[in-house]
């Protein structure tokens, strides 16, 4: 009874280095200090980041691989990630998980797949596209669509030059307006997301993986069921506020479901008769 | 094969004795006029028999509002174990029992919940029967016959207790006095099953719960949630005076030097504004209304998708806690089944 351990206990984490993505956003490298802390980390997936004294905060895994270390992306929104910009290289905090289902990357063998990410979003789409291009041979054709409200919030710019570059992958960059005294290093073009998937060449068959800020769905959705693309295919990734990851304290409840134990990935067929699932205010 | 016996009530010190043996008992006292709670007691006397709902259900017991579950200094962290007793819960009723049931399935389930569970997993449980008053539709919910969550359950048939035992610990307990159990005869049988026959006949409320789910998502739109919604003053009393919920926040509490502290966990509710709140000020219940609609939705259609169980055990506690008087379960039911005219649907 007593050898029942709390499944709130962190393993460790250092920090390894930061990198500065644009105003508010950095990407943390965090080293594990257990070996094998976090098992079988997929893409998708998020942990349960703990700044000792001042609490916890979801993060989803920002990196394909995970193993001795693994990436964050964080944007500075309230208590938690504030602290966590105070900190410095070699600064150790603690980590909970992986929780969450992550993406079906085996469902998507052998599929074409567009990935959608709006905002933040692009941090758990990251980890889904690193992955696919770990194993590219696996997979259809890839479409990559990351759309943001401002061109200066553009994050991974170094990453994206590369992918740009790639031939294996159609990558669509789109801001709402552009702000800052120069443009980013990366070609983009001024729209919405959803514009950007109605440019993409995407057909019913493919699969779609969607993260981005609550209201994004709703227009993606249309657009994406406007390609002809069935429910079935549509997967997508929910944020809740979340205080355990684990399916106990209530927070993250939605229609019927646990968005850290069922979801965050949802597939949107299965949301349908969830009321509350997408719509939001 | 569940065994049964019978005491009489005459000899109930007796049975508190063996009770204290095994450890602290806890059960309802009277703490005001109108209102009953669980407390520790140190002799039968103290032990409100007449208690229906306490104040808070017995959750309390195994998971406190407040408690810390992990402390750091330094890199150092360890889990803050539950200071646990052997103890012995006295007087829950049938609706309470199917609450811990509730709870129970919740934190043990994958990853299982270590501190809930040491708390658990060191009481004896004795249920006692009850007559229903004008609040109580355990009935219409299903939560009327004990069935688990217990060790002993006690069933008042006249001038003793039927008593049934559940558990080797509850036989244990029973048979440490020797000669104070008798084996139930026939006629004290008989008499356990015309307690139960009359119990059932006294429910003055209640409703028919077969279409409960799908009659809920289909009413989700129904103007009753915007007319209960705006009496709603969000003071979040329905939540923990509810024998199910159990939706949490943990915090960190850091020394003044901050280089240790502990990580606390506590009751929360979802009818707090906050509660489902995410970063960019998105708020996907921003109002009572839709809050409200919510905790009923939850209630009622509860964790069938989850864990596959509905999640009211018709206990009254939020009808008679809410200031509001919005909190009608058996009300809100009956309107939602009878459709938008108002009518009540079919009482049972
Ligand atoms: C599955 C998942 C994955 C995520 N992945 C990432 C990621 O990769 N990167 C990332 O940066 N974020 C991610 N998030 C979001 C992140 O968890 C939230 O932004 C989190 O709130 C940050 O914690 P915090 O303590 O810094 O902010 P908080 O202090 O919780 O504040 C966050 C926001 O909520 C508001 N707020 C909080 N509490 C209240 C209150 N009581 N009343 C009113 N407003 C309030 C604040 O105004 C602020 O804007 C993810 C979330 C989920 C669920
Ligand atoms: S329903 Fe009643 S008890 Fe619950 S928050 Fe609203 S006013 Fe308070
Ligand atoms: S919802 Fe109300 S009646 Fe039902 S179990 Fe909870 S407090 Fe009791
Ligand atoms: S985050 Fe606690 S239940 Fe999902």
């Amino acid at each position: 009874m007593n050898a029942l351990k709390t499944p709130f206990f962190p393993v460790h984490g250092v920090i390894r280095s930061i990198i500065e993505l644009a105003a508010d956003n950095r990407l943390f490298e965090i080293q594990l200090q257990e070996p094998n802390g976090l098992p079988r980390c997929r893409p998708g997936q998020f942990v349960q980041l703990w700044i000792p004294g001042v609490g916890e905060a979801p993060i989803s895994v920002c990196s394909g691989k995970v193993g001795a270390s693994m990436e964050l992306c964080v944007r500075r929104a309230g208590r938690v990630t504030s602290a966590l910009f105070q900190m410095q290289e070699g600064d150790w905090l603690g980590l909970r998980g992986p929780y969450g289902n992550g993406f079906p990357v085996e469902l998507f063998e052998g599929k074409d797949l567009v990935l959608i990410a709006g905002g933040l979003g692009v941090a758990p789409i990251r980890s889904l596209w690193q992955y696919l291009l770990d194993y590219r041979q696996k997979f259809g054709r890839l479409i990559l669509v990351y759309g943001m409200r401002h061109s200066i919030d553009l994050l991974f710019r170094a990453e994206f030059q590369v992918l740009l570059r790639r031939r294996d992958l159609d990558v669509y960059i789109a801001a709402e307006d552009v702000v800052g005294p120069q443009l980013p290093t990366v070609s983009f073009q001024l729209g919405r997301v959803t514009d950007m998937i109605k440019l993409a060449q995407i057909t019913p068959g493919f699969q779609a993986a969607v993260c981005g800020p609550p209201v994004m769905y709703k227009y993606v959705v249309q657009e994406l069921r406007a390609k002809g693309m069935p429910d079935s295919n549509i997967w997508l990734s929910l944020e809740r506020h979340m205080k355990c990851g684990i399916g106990k304290c209530g927070h993250c409840y939605v229609g019927g479901q646990f968005t850290c134990r069922a979801g965050p990935v949802f597939r949107l067929n299965d949301l349908q008769f969830l009321p509350e699932a997408i719509e939001c205010a | 094969m569940e065994q049964c016996f019978t005491f009489e009530k005459e000899q109930f010190p007796l049975f508190f004795e063996a009770m204290s043996e095994h450890g602290t008992v806890l059960a309802p006292v009277r703490v005001s006029e109108q209102s009953f709670a669980f407390r520790p007691v140190s002799s039968a006397g103290e032990i409100a028999f007449e208690a229906l709902r306490t104040i808070l259900p017995p959750k309390k017991l195994f998971y406190p509002q407040r408690e810390t579950i992990l402390g750091y200094e330094g890199r150092t962290i360890e889990e803050r174990k539950p200071d646990v007793k052997p103890q012995v819960l006295f007087g829950v009723h049938p609706c309470d029992l199917a609450g811990l049931g509730v709870l129970d399935a919740i934190f043990s389930s994958d990853p299982a919940d270590s501190h809930y569970l040491a708390r658990r997993k060191a009481t004896i449980v004795v249920g006692l029967s009850c007559m229903p008053d004008r609040y109580c539709f355990c009935n219409s919910v299903g939560t009327d016959s004990p069935e688990k969550g217990y060790d002993v359950f006690l069933t008042d048939i006249g001038g003793s207790y039927f008593a049934r035992v559940n558990s080797p610990a509850g036989l244990q307990l029973l048979q440490s006095r020797p000669g104070l159990m008798q084996p139930a005869s026939g006629d004290a049988r008989q008499q356990y099953k015309d307690f139960w026959v009359n119990r059932d006949r006294a429910f003055q409320i209640g409703f028919k719960s077969g279409n409960l789910p799908a009659i809920v998502d289909m009413e989700w739109d129904n103007p009753i949630w915007e007319e209960l919604g705006q009496r709603c003053l969000s003071c979040g009393n329905c939540t923990p005076v509810c024998p199910t919920c159990y939706c949490f926040d943990i915090l960190d509490v850091a020394s003044l030097t901050g280089d240790s502290g502990e990580r606390v966990r506590e009751w929360d509710s979802c009818q707090f504004s906050g509660f489902a709140q995410v970063a960019g000020g998105f708020n996907f219940r921003p109002g009572p209304v839709d809050r409200l609609r919510f905790w009923y939705r939850h209630k009622l259609h509860g964790f069938e998708d989850a864990y596959g169980f509905p999640t009211c055990v018709g206990c009254g506690r939020c009808t008679v806690s809410c200031p509001a008087g919005i909190d009608d379960i058996v009300g809100v039911v009956l309107r939602l089944q009878g459709g938008q005219d108002g009518q009540g649907g079919e009482e049972r």
